[in-house]
């Protein structure tokens, strides 16, 4: 068992979401860095499925009530373990009764942690994962509150891994696939979307992340289209010429013209970006797409791999 | 309808085959079209998702791999699936006309109660793509003679089961929601029960019809 001390910001259970519903509205939910979700779970041989802790900004508190291991990931919001400081990207074998405290950091926004077995809890249409809009998955529908109780199964085994995994680097130029409504938009409004320095919005969330910038007068439009089905990484151009960039729990259908999607090897970037940080935009062609996603793909294979000795 | 189809590559994994160009007239049976074609990419077993909105049908692969298989294919697949079975059900919804904007639509209608109930309730409709939140449908069937432009100022609560009319739609609310659209009745039908087998009542191309009950809802 864990037990919930301070759940921070917001603590949710994730997996890597819910498929095969949206043509009935529901979202994919999911941990919004797949990445760092599949990497912390590996770290323990959990399979990449099994469902973690997806923990936004920190000041989280939890305390473990049975032996088990951990692994963390993605953002660095300073961990310690009864006092002693841990790091993303490794695995800790942890004794009942021990608490695992977050501050906060300035290198990203969302920290995975990964238990032994994984988290437990009822599958909701084929997912653990926490639809907050829906109030479905996870724990009971929702975030994780002070008091909570989550089940895990103890593992008491000693633990041998002393293996690391790199944090991937972050970037700030977010690569691009053409959107199916760029030939409505203006010559005018394309170029300046590809031109200008966006920075991340405070009002973003699991949902979306919204852009601001200089420009919003050059992108403003009256196009209104039929509905069209969207996905995380769908980024939405509405009228007032802000951008929206589509995440896990973002709706299924909109009306909004799409000017771009971004590629699936860059979009868990935006799990980790804060409030003013800088982004600028790339469009690329759909070889330079899976050469992104087979170098990823790659480095998941490779870590696999110098870890299977330990399982073994 | 020998309009060609717009059929655009969204991602390396993902396709849009879009015919919302084909002229109005032609929305539902464009949109019959669409799901016998989702039908047939279902039963290949190689998508994810395939998600139809306003005549449109937006697909997501389970791998990149199938990406041009698919692009260069479903040009010839939409001229043959016209007569292709798509699963459908017909649905009766319990409906209690006495929604908290009845008045506001007769008069703007001027139409009586009955008239609206009568408009409402003797349409077939079908559910043309679901969205907005779980299990919510887009209908199409509509008497024009009750289009409504949306509330000026929205609810922050739309009640679940409310029935309403927003423009030339007419919905259903699965769950309490915000909403903009006129409250003419409400029902009991569960629209979505994520812990049941077929967690959402409705699919695409499912037909409905609304069926006036007396009394007052339970909900």
């Amino acid at each position: 068992m864990i037990k919930v001390i301070k759940s921070g910001i917001q603590l949710t259970i994730q997996d890597l979401g819910r498929v095969g519903f949206r043509h009935l509205g529901v979202s994919r939910s999911g941990s919004l860095d797949t990445y760092a979700h599949i990497i912390a779970n590996r770290l323990l041989n959990n399979t990449d499925n099994a469902a973690v802790l997806e923990l936004t900004v920190g000041l989280c508190e939890l305390q473990f009530q049975c032996d088990t291991v951990i692994a963390l990931h993605g953002a660095d919001l300073k961990a310690t373990l009864d006092g002693h400081p841990l790091y993303p990207g490794w695995s800790y074998p942890i004794k009942a009764m021990q608490t695992l405290k977050f501050a906060t950091g300035r290198g990203g926004s969302r920290a995975y942690i990964a238990v032994k077995g994984g988290i437990e809890c009822p599958e909701v249409m084929g997912s653990k994962s926490t639809d907050l809009g829906a109030a479905i998955g996870g724990f009971n529908g929702r975030a994780l509150q002070s008091g909570d109780v989550l089940a895990i199964s103890p593992y008491t085994k000693p633990w041998l891994c002393n293996k690391g995994a790199l944090t991937p680097p972050k970037r700030n130029i977010i690569r691009l696939h053409v959107g199916p409504h760029y030939e409505l938009l203006t010559p005018e409004c394309i170029n300046a979307f590809c031109d200008t320095a966006f920075t991340i919005n405070s009002n973003s969330n699991r949902m979306g992340v919204r852009l601001d910038h200089k420009n919003a007068d050059i992108m403003q439009h009256t196009l209104s289209l039929p509905s069209v089905a969207v996905a995380p990484g769908s980024i939405q151009l509405p009228p007032d010429g802000n951008p929206i960039v589509l995440l896990n729990d973002g709706q299924t259908t909109g009306g909004y013209p799409l000017i771009a999607h971004v590629i699936e090897a860059d979009l868990h970037q935006f799990a980790q970006f804060r409030t003013a940080d800088p982004i600028t935009f790339k469009f690329v062609s759909l070889e330079q797409a899976n050469a992104a996603k087979n170098k990823l793909d790659a480095h998941l294979a490779q870590l696999k791999l110098s870890l299977s000795r330990y399982w073994d | 309808m020998s309009m060609i189809p717009s059929i655009k590559i969204l991602t390396n994994s993902s396709l849009l085959f879009d015919v919302s160009h084909y002229s109005e007239p032609h929305i539902l049976a464009t949109q019959k079209k669409l799901w016998a074609l989702a039908q047939y990419c279902k039963n290949s077993n190689e998508f994810i998702d395939l998600v139809p909105a306003m005549n449109s049908l937006t697909l997501y692969l389970k791998s990149s791999e199938m990406l041009h298989k698919w692009h260069n294919n479903l040009a010839k697949l939409w001229e043959e699936v016209d007569d292709y079975p798509f699963d459908s059900q017909h649905h009766q919804i319990n409906t209690y006309y006495q929604g908290e904007d009845l008045d506001y639509v007769a008069n703007y209608h001027q139409l009586t109660i009955d008239e609206v109930i009568n408009l409402h309730s003797k349409e077939l409709y079908h559910v043309l793509f679901l969205g907005f939140v779980p299990g919510f449908p887009y209908l199409h069937g509509l008497n024009s003679r009750l289009f409504t432009p949306r509330r000026d100022n929205p609810r922050v609560s739309v009640p679940k089961g409310a029935i309403a009319i927003g423009a030339d739609q007419t919905g259903i609310y699965p769950e309490d929601s915000p909403g903009g659209w006129h409250i003419i009745a409400h029902t009991d039908a569960c629209l979505f029960d994520s812990k049941a087998a077929n967690p959402c009542l409705f699919k695409p191309g499912d037909t409905i019809e609304f069926v006036p009950v007396k009394g007052v809802s339970n909900d």
